[in-house]
């Protein structure tokens, strides 16, 4: 029996396999350690908080059903956001995510293990990534074996296009959602494979999860329809199919329709009809099916051919009149915006104003996803090959996945995991291939094996066993059956126990094809080992370096290398929370929404749940008004604070100035005639400096970013540090607010607005009034004196 | 306000009476010197009798406080002049007046003199005035007290000396109507000390305390934050299988000096500090002096860890030594925090267990020793409440608080993995100074059997999972058998 390396053949199969299993059990084991441990780096370098803006929501909401008990965050009803209009929040949100910190919480303290709920909330995303690879591997299982499901999992366990969501803080709805995915995916594949209800429950109940716990679900809503209806045009139309997909679409819609978010927009939106259609579809085939047992041939053609035309008929007019008429909402702007990436700048700016809704740069494919990258298509070929009903799965959500992360960096997170799958697939095929130490036979293979050593270092490349293949062309094949026959190795049989099959099937037909010897294997095999080494090296540098701050905490390195924690944010929160009244309304910019409800518990007029975009363009507007357009404005809202973020001082570039332009163009959508943006540019050049034009240099934004800065410099020309110009010395002067507070690096700035005059004069006069007072003294007394004189 | 101040002598002519005619004229007080070093929330008061006694074996020597004084009053002690034990105390609350008496180390014979010293710290005594300045305004304060120092006694010469720490002084009160007490001056002052006195010959009794005591105010400027810490909840929780104590202290932080006219410009307030002319009502950083031996400080408010601190450990001392050491550890607020303004944060930390408790083995008995406070220096605390945390399963547990607490209870503190609970003392204070820095006694009993409860539940939890896994991965539930 030809063998590259001996393989010990005293072992009993039990022994193997539970050995296998063992070994599985330990290397998902470690998968989910990694994958946790990878996640903290955010941890480590801050400290156990919440990052970003969503997840301070998420958390506040945790914190409201923790303390409150899940009633009272159902009903809950937040007056505090969208002031004065407030939020139903119960009505509003994917509870999913707060449901499941919850239960956590409950059952550690059921425990008497009294877990704070903000480490809860924080460390939920890297325990649902651990979950998320065991849910990859299982998946894979499917489409290969259990060595490429390992593959996976290590992949998707610390793939930074993942972790970029789920670091530890980073509480948010996909914290749990892709795990939910792959998971739903894995029991629709088994329901599939199975023809079984029960898995089809299992899907459904999947489903219902992530319906409650993210937005995302229509992604499912749409990708089983489309595999199902894939499976029907391919011909593979079978019992199972039927039985999977109606206990899936039965029980996941009714379920899907108990979250008070969704409630009936499974029925009633367009996003929803492919499901439904698919579904009378699948009916009316399995009727057809049905019939056909019944009837002739020629009978069933006929009957077909009418079926099919006015079935069509009828359910395409049904939806277009049920959609004319209204009861079927057409699409929304978010899914337009998905086919044509300039709609939502054109016509929706709130949409196209968040940055992860901006379509992805070529590189941050490299970053999230490196060398996987490369071995998707390959991976996606392979499924080509075996093509079975989950291969083809693989290959819709492949195409549909590649598609939505190039229009938006957001849906990068759903390539990842198919990516991972595929990519695994391939490696795991490469590894299969060249672990397998089954040498294709010639007669004097002998000869061949001793050899190979002397030529190996000078042979190390692909060419060789295509130049050695030349030489011994005949009689392989049958060589080639027996030493497949022979390899009656057990440990290679469990490595490769379903490719090993399909490459001694190909290897059968294409004889000539094979491995030979010692240092081909290993030239592949180090080279594979290298790219995962690379791999790991790359995603942990990305993520500790890229993906976990947490955003509220900045951090700097100082001139000696020390590391420096600018803590301007909470810094300001924190004195909101302690420092003014409780009912003290406070305007920012919708991005800081989120932040001042959760640290600084403070009514806010916009969140970052930019659910009514007039209140947002008002903000907008009173942002770039001038001043005394603007105090009404706040007045009539009112409004006693006012934040602003300003990163001139040291430099940070996510300020309020920089996002200005976006506060102009949500409020022209609204007040055209009133806010213009090319008002706001000097001859096309955005600037801040003296040549600022009169519109931007009026506007409150600029006064209250630029107030009292200039004197900072003592006379010296001020410099502001992010848009590197030079900003007047003579700095603006504010009559309706009044500077209330200015964090350490001057980041967040709060401005206190003036109540109205006691005397009832505008607050201008009465301003000019208490200067001009100090000037009359003096100025007209001399002027009098000139004349006496 | 005012009025109050007159009238309460007349109060307390009608409860003194018969105090006075019973103590009679047992002693005579040759000489009375009140020192009162003022602060910002507190203000250190300690009074000198030079005692002569006039009737044989007397062994006790009673001082009177007004009412009011005795309400501002947290902590008092009396002592005989150089020397440091303190004397026994009672207080008689009978009365509408308050009457300390003190049992003194010695009868006394006739004409034989005693120095007393009694040291109070009064708290909440002082008030801003103006009540609001301006970020770059000085601090000014008031404080009030009555110009003659009561007793039940005669007194043939007295002086109050009040003391401000900046030479600073707006203003004080010229007494009126002592004319017949005085033979050089009703008040001097020099630098930032203001004398009351001598004033000869008082004879505190009904008459007099309506006809010539009076409030005597006094106006400085006082150069530190007034800071006060509203609510204090300091929770220790020992634990025998970590061989750890943890002390956590839950404060709430106001400045109680003048409040914060017009808004804060940190412009302003950066070029102060580049000056080093920081305005005096500004709370930037305090520093506090934890025990030896601290690991694992951290320090935290409603937004998470706050970055801004630091901490100097020492390491623990041998028990009984002598040498007195302290971690130092310097909280920076995550703001400046100016009049009016608060703070709240939450600071721990941890310490070997084997500093704070001792064992006696013959009796088993634990004896843990835990601080009542770490003090803020010049603080004073209005609310605190003290909760210690025995291991799970202690009984028998007994207690002592170092001076007498407003409450005290026992309830159970559930932690990690208890089954049981466990025992938690809980003590009750108010207004407490840097002179409250007692220590609280707690001795308590742990059975074997308590001791390993925690690790026998944990580990009975772990068996029946692994026992459920095993029994499960071999049970075969098909249907069909394949």
């Amino acid at each position: 029996m030809p063998a590259a390396y001996p393989l010990p053949s005293d072992l009993s199969p039990v022994t193997v396999a539970n050995t296998a299993s063992l070994l599985r059990i330990i290397a998902l084991a470690l998968i989910s350690g990694a994958a946790i441990a990878s996640r903290l780096f955010a941890v480590i370098n801050f400290e156990s908080i919440i990052h970003e803006f969503d997840p301070w929501f998420n958390y506040r909401a945790t914190k409201v059903l923790a303390s409150q008990g899940f009633y009272e965050f159902w009903n809950w009803f937040d007056p505090t956001a969208w002031y004065p209009l407030g939020r139903v929040v119960g009505g509003t949100i994917y509870p999913g995510l707060m449901a499941t910190s919850g239960v956590i919480y409950n059952l550690l303290h059921a425990l008497n293990l009294p877990v704070d709920i903000r480490n809860v909330c924080v460390l939920l995303a890297p325990g649902f990534s651990a979950l998320t690879a065991w849910a990859t591997y299982m998946f894979t299982k499917e489409m290969k074996d259990e060595s490429a499901g390992l593959l996976a999992a290590a992949f998707i366990g610390i793939v930074p296009g993942y972790i970029s969501r789920s670091v530890a803080g980073s509480y948010d709805n996909e914290a749990i959602a892709i795990f939910l995915l792959m998971f739903t995916f894995f029991a629709w594949i088994k329901a599939l494979k199975q023809g079984s209800a029960f898995w089809g429950t299992i899907t459904a109940v999947f489903y219902f999860y992530m319906v409650a716990a993210w937005g995302g679900y229509a992604f499912i809503t749409n990708m089983i329809p489309l595999h199902a209806l894939v499976l029907l045009l391919m011909g593979r139309f079978t019992g199972r199919l039927y039985v999977a997909y109606s206990s899936w679409y039965a029980i996941g819609t009714l379920s899907s329709m108990q979250v008070p978010f969704v409630g009936f927009q499974p029925v009633r939106t367009s996003e929803h009809m492919a499901a439904l259609g698919v579904f009378g579809l699948l009916q009316i085939v399995a009727f057809g099916q049905l019939v056909r047992a019944h009837v002739s041939s020629k009978q069933f053609q006929e009957l077909l051919l009418a079926a099919v035309i006015s079935l069509g008929l009828i359910g395409f007019f049904g939806i277009v009149g049920l959609t004319y008429k209204g009861w079927i909402a057409p699409w929304t702007g978010r899914f337009y915006s998905l086919w044509d990436t300039g709609y939502a700048k054109k016509y929706i700016p709130i949409i196209a104003s968040v940055s992860e809704h901006q379509p992805t740069a070529w590189p941050s494919f490299f970053m999230d996803l490196h060398f996987l990258i490369f071995l998707f298509p390959a991976g996606v070929v392979m499924c080509f090959r075996t093509l079975r009903d989950e291969h083809i799965f693989v290959i819709i959500y492949a195409v549909v996945a590649s598609y939505f992360a190039g229009v938006m960096v957001r849906l990068m997170l759903t390539l990842t995991p198919v990516v991972c799958v595929s990519a695994a697939v391939a490696l795991s095929s490469l590894m299969d291939t060249y672990l397998d130490p089954t040498e294709p036979s010639v007669e004097d293979d002998k000869s061949e094996s001793s050899n190979t050593p002397s030529t190996g270092t000078s042979a190390s490349r692909p060419a060789t066993p295509a130049t050695s293949k030349k030489t011994k062309k005949n009689k392989e094949k049958e060589k080639e059956k027996e030493a497949s026959a022979s390899a009656g190795s057990v440990l290679s049989e469990l490595v490769s126990n379903v490719t090993s099959s399909a490459v001694a099937a190909k290897s059968a037909t294409t004889a000539e094809r094979g491995v030979f010897g010692m240092d081909t294997r290993l030239v592949v095999l180090l080279n594979s080992l290298g790219l995962l080494l690379f791999f790991v090296v790359h995603c942990t540098w990305v993520t500790s370096n890229a993906y976990s701050s947490p955003s509220v905490v900045l951090s700097s390195t100082s001139s000696d290398g020390g590391k420096n924690l600018i803590d301007d944010f909470r810094e300001a929160y924190h004195w909101l929370r302690q420092n003014t009244a409780e009912d003290a309304v406070v305007m920012s910019w919708w991005d800081y929404g989120y932040q001042i409800a959760g640290m600084a518990d403070r009514p806010t007029l916009v969140d970052n749940n930019t659910w009514n975009n007039t209140h947002i363009a008002t903000v907008g507007k009173a942002m770039s008004s001038p001043e005394d357009i603007a105090y009404p404005i706040l007045r009539k809202h009112d409004v006693s604070y006012v934040l602003i973020i300003f990163g001139g001082l040291i430099g940070y570039s996510g300020d309020d100035i920089n996002k200005f332009l976006w506060m102009v163009r949500i409020a022209q959508g609204v007040w055209p005639d009133e806010i213009q943006e090319p008002n706001y540019f000097n001859r096309g050049e955005y600037r801040v400096d003296s040549e600022a034009s009169p519109a931007m240099r009026d506007s409150l934004m600029y006064k209250m970013s630029y107030y009292r800065f200039a004197e900072l410099f003592g006379g010296q020309q001020p410099v502001d540090r992010v848009r590197g110009q030079h900003v007047p010395v003579q700095g603006p002067t504010l009559d309706y607010l009044e500077e209330a507070y200015t964090t350490e690096n001057w980041i967040v700035r709060i401005y206190e607005v003036k109540k109205d005059d006691v005397l009832g004069r505008d607050l201008k006069i009465a301003n000019a009034f208490n200067q001009g007072k100090k000037r009359k003294r003096t100025k007209p007394m001399s002027r009098r004196k000139a004349i006496g004189a | 306000m005012a009025r109050r101040w007159w009238t309460l002598p007349l109060f307390l002519v009608s409860a003194l009476a018969p105090s006075f005619s019973l103590a009679g004229p047992a002693f005579e007080n040759t000489a009375i010197v009140r020192t009162i070093e003022l602060g910002g929330s507190l203000v250190h008061v300690s009074t000198t009798y030079a005692v002569k006694a006039l009737e044989p074996g007397q062994t006790t020597y009673q001082i009177a406080l007004s009412k009011v004084e005795r309400a501002k009053t947290s902590w008092l002690e009396a002592k005989v002049k150089g020397q440091t034990t303190p004397l026994k105390l009672s207080e008689d609350e009978s009365s509408a007046e308050y009457l300390l008496s003190i049992s003194l180390p010695k009868a006394l014979a006739v004409n034989g003199t005693l120095n007393l010293v009694l040291e109070t710290m009064q708290t909440h005594a002082t008030h801003p005035f103006p009540e609001q300045a301006a970020q770059n305004e000085p601090q000014l304060l008031k404080y009030e007290t009555d110009l003659f120092t009561i007793s039940p006694y005669t007194t043939l010469v007295q002086r109050t000396k009040i003391k401000s720490i900046a030479p600073n002084v707006i203003s004080y009160t010229t007494p009126h109507d002592v004319d017949s007490f005085v033979r050089d001056g009703s008040v001097t002052r020099s630098g930032g000390t203001i004398t009351y006195g001598p004033y000869h010959d008082i004879q505190t009794d009904t008459d007099f305390v309506a006809k010539h005591q009076q409030s005597v105010s006094v106006h400085y400027s006082f150069d530190y934050p007034v800071i006060e810490v509203e609510t204090l909840r300091r929770t220790a929780e020992i634990s025998h299988w970590g061989s750890n104590l943890n002390i956590e202290d839950k404060a709430h932080l106001h400045n109680a000096g003048p409040t914060l006219k017009g808004h804060f410009s940190r412009l302003e307030y950066q070029s102060q500090n580049f000056q080093r002319k920081q305005a005096p009502h500004i709370l930037s950083d305090f520093t506090l002096h934890l025990p030896p031996g601290v690991t694992n400080a951290y320090f935290y408010d409603q937004n998470g860890n706050v970055s801004t601190s630091h901490l100097r450990t020492a390491p623990s001392v041998a028990k009984g030594s002598k040498a007195v050491q302290y971690s130092v550890l310097q909280l920076r607020p995550r703001y400046p925090v100016l009049g009016g303004w608060n703070y709240s944060y939450t600071i721990g930390f941890d310490t070997p267990l084997q500093d704070s408790v001792s064992y006696d083995a013959k009796d088993g008995v634990y004896m843990v020793g835990v601080p009542v406070m770490t003090p803020i220096p010049g603080t004073v605390v209005n609310d605190a409440e003290v909760k210690i945390i025995l291991p799970e399963g202690a009984t028998n547990v007994k207690f002592v608080s170092p001076f007498p607490e407003i409450s005290n209870s026992m309830s159970t503190h559930i932690s990690y993995l208890d089954t049981a609970g466990r025992p938690a003392v809980t003590f009750t204070y108010k207004d407490l100074t840097y002179k409250h820095t007692g220590t609280i006694y707690v001795s308590y009993q742990v059975p074997l059997s308590a001791h390993l409860k925690k690790a026998v539940s944990v580990s009975a939890a772990f068996f029946s999972l692994f026992a459920f896994a095993f029994m499960a991965r071999r049970v075969n539930l098909n249907l069909h058998k394949k």
